[in-house]
């Protein structure tokens, strides 16, 4: 899958960071493509472009705080899910998200 | 500037002593208020109190990662303190939601968001290293300030093969798709 992630954590200072690792982590070990962007105390960092919407297949939102520049990703498969079960479960996560987008298909 | 300039060896302290949250809180802002990076040890507490009250901030391995924004910070860095006693703690990895902890890392942030945004930005790089199961298993059990720091700058090819204390077992998720 090509996959795409948003993070944004209340304070914006470890969570948000540590889940988009995370999440990059169990990506790369799953053998998925991913690119998260986070939105925390630092500003946004590693953006998500129009280029990198257009290829995707689905966009996690892993967030306890609203995301910004949401409109970016109208039409697309969105999963939306507390930044806690990404920290938790980021494996399973991407797991269900796979086989949920099989069975659509 | 790199990570190397905001860990300091001496907010790091390898013998925090207490046995509750309360205690070694204390103790590691006192770490902080002596070397000059909070004006004010109970203002500072209450504020990563305030954060705690959001959501738990146990991330498994017996590791925590206390945050929050305050006025008393006068120098953004991080104090890192191995406890003597295992310390309970929230957790957002179990499944009682508690933890025992033994090595905090204490992000020391300050409440203006454009204050010294290259250091909140090395911050930032610091909690993304965290999120490597190798590297959180190697620091569980790192026992010198050397070693903590180490394991934090060296580069995650150097932790291939390194297994995690706790493996994820892969289930389905009950989520909207």
């Amino acid at each position: 899958m090509k996959i795409l992630a948003v993070t944004a954590c209340t304070a914006g200072i470890a969570h948000t960071y540590l889940v988009a690792e995370k999440l990059q982590k169990a990506a790369e070990e799953l053998g998925h493509e991913i690119k998260v962007e986070t939105q925390g105390s630092a500003g946004i960092e590693n953006e998500i472009t129009e280029a990198d919407v257009a290829q995707a297949d689905v966009v996690i939102y892993a967030h306890d705080i609203a995301i910004r520049g949401a409109s970016r990703f109208a039409g697309k498969k969105v999963v939306d899910v507390p930044i806690s079960l990404a920290m938790k479960q980021p494996k399973s996560l991407l797991a269900t998200i796979e086989k949920k987008l099989a069975a659509k298909k | 500037m790199t990570l190397l300039d905001i860990l300091n060896p001496n907010i790091i302290d390898l013998e925090v002593e207490g046995t509750t949250k309360d205690e070694v809180l204390h103790h590691m802002a006192n770490d902080l208020y002596n070397e000059g990076y909070i004006s004010d040890v109970e203002q500072f507490v209450k504020d990563i109190y305030e954060r705690e009250a959001e959501g738990p901030t146990g991330m498994g391995s017996q590791i925590s990662i206390p945050h929050g924004k305050s006025q008393a910070v006068k120098k953004i860095g991080i104090a890192i303190g191995r406890t003597l006693h295992p310390i309970r703690w929230e957790s957002s990895m179990t499944d009682d939601g508690f933890q025992d902890t033994r090595l905090i890392f204490l992000f020391c942030v300050s409440a203006d968001n454009e204050f010294a945004r290259n250091h909140m930005l090395l911050l930032s790089e610091l909690a993304g290293k965290l999120g490597n199961d190798a590297r959180v298993a190697k620091l569980a059990e790192a026992e010198t300030k050397e070693e903590i720091v180490r394991l934090i700058l060296c580069d995650d090819s150097e932790l291939e093969g390194v297994k995690p204390l706790q493996e994820e077992e892969i289930v389905d998720l009950d989520i909207d798709l």
